[in-house]
């Protein structure tokens, strides 16, 4: 039996899935920059997709790094980034990255996708929120259930994929549930 | 539903704002002629809302005028959002114009800090006269607060205020009126008698939840449309002004 690597899994499985979906992607964590390789080289590249790249699990530049030691072009990846102001981290700002103060400012987080989504408002879009995991640690569950309701509905009618990353070591019941209920597919990663 | 459809199902003809988020709000824009006051404290939006209000009016190719009360225009001007929509052709087709009225105040020989009953009344013909004449179908005073300084009690500042909004709304002008309050401030108008007077309040603010300090906007009254009176969370960009609901789900601590 060949082995299909998880990035190429991301790849095939999401490609089946029809423009406006909602996924939920469990993952282990060191599935992790495979399945981002997944998702942004091989899946949006070839749907010519515009990428809005929420992270509040490490920095955007790290992210960037790992995308340019991958050789991934990021031309087309825009990052919203609510990590890296709590960290205080002193490191220079890419163009690509929009900074939100605090992961706790939700709302904030639905108006930098909202702002980067207009900006390429003639093109497909896939939004990626990476990780549901990191909210809920800044987030208590009502309020996260609130925010993923009204954004993944947004970007659904939109015509946008959603991708929400969940690190499967750091799931809740709790967060399994909300997953269930605000997305239309769970792809879980080498099942 | 367009402006010209509601008119004949009996509805008011709409000012559409051209931001998103308002007009979602306000079931498809500010109601025709309508007096509206932006009532906030410093920093929380008033001025860059009134700005987009008038671009995209001009860009709608309705005539556009701002009054500026507080602030030379070219100050406000070099400090006010870069929108990237904006066209500095619209100043020159005349189509969005900025006035300091403290010039008309120098032209009717009024002194701002004292604006006797008399002069007030003036004022408002000459507003009025400039909105006939260059034929204005919105409008922006920034701020009525500073004129109503200078009017200093209710009486008169009630007639000024009925004066204006009856003016502008019988030429069809749609109007933002801003209102400076501070954040402990009860009431959405400095003087308590602007919110009665206007067809309109908007309310911009601060709220405070867990240590994070967000910009808020809520209409508590709109005549002549039905509302949400919910609290929007807004942010000043590029591409204008954007909303978002505010989520109720936190624990919220402070007002805003």
């Amino acid at each position: 039996m060949v082995e299909v690597s998880v990035s190429t899994e991301v790849a095939d499985r999401l490609g089946g899935l029809p423009e406006a979906s909602a996924i939920a992607m469990r993952l282990k964590a060191e599935q992790y920059f495979d399945a981002i390789q997944g998702l942004l080289d091989r899946f949006a590249a070839k749907k010519d997709l515009e990428v809005v790249y929420v992270t509040s699990t490490i920095p955007s530049q790290s992210i960037i790094n790992a995308l340019e030691a991958l050789e991934i072009p990021i031309d087309r990846i825009w990052f919203v980034d609510c990590i890296s102001q709590i960290m205080m981290s002193q490191t220079k700002r890419h163009p690509h990255a929009t900074i939100v103060e605090s992961p706790t400012m939700l709302e904030n987080i639905m108006l930098k996708v909202e702002f980067l989504l207009r900006g390429h408002a003639d093109r497909n879009a896939l939004v990626v929120l990476d990780s549901v995991n990191s909210l809920a640690i800044h987030n208590n569950t009502k309020i996260l259930s609130e925010f993923l309701h009204i954004l993944v509905n947004n970007l659904r009618s939109r015509g946008a994929y959603t991708v929400i990353f969940s690190m499967q070591e750091y799931e809740t019941d709790e967060i399994r549930n909300m997953l269930v209920l605000v997305s239309d597919e769970t792809i879980e990663l080498g099942e | 539903m367009p402006s010209k459809d509601r008119e004949s199902s009996g509805e008011r003809e709409r000012c559409v704002t051209g931001i998103d988020g308002i007009d979602h709000i306000l079931n498809g824009g500010v109601p025709r002629g309508n007096t509206v006051l932006v009532s906030g404290s410093v920093g929380t939006g008033k001025t860059s809302i009134c700005i987009e209000f008038l671009v995209r009016g001009a860009l709608f190719g309705e005539n556009s005028l701002y009054l500026s009360v507080t602030e030379p225009t070219e100050k406000l001007l070099k400090n006010v959002i870069p929108f990237d929509f904006f066209d500095e052709k619209l100043m020159r087709q005349g189509k969005l114009q900025f006035i300091d009225l403290p010039r008309i105040y120098e032209k009717l020989g009024i002194d701002k800090e004292v604006v006797d009953m008399e002069s007030a009344r003036k004022l408002v013909e000459t507003i009025g006269g400039i909105v006939d004449e260059h034929r204005v179908r919105r409008l922006v005073l920034d701020s009525v607060t500073s004129v109503c300084y200078g009017l200093r009690d209710q009486e008169r500042i009630r007639d000024f205020l009925l004066r204006l909004g009856a003016t502008l709304s019988a030429k069809g002008t749609t109007s933002l009126l801003v209102s400076e309050i501070s954040s402990s401030d009860h009431g959405y108008s400095r003087w308590g008698v602007e919110e009665a007077l206007t067809d309109g309040v908007i309310v911009t603010g601060n709220l405070e939840r867990r240590g994070d300090l967000l910009r808020t906007l809520q209409v508590v009254k709109m005549r002549g449309t039905t509302h949400s009176r919910a609290k929007y969370v807004l942010d000043l960009t590029t591409s204008g002004v954007l909303l978002v609901p505010l989520l109720k789900g936190g624990s919220v601590t402070g007002g805003g």
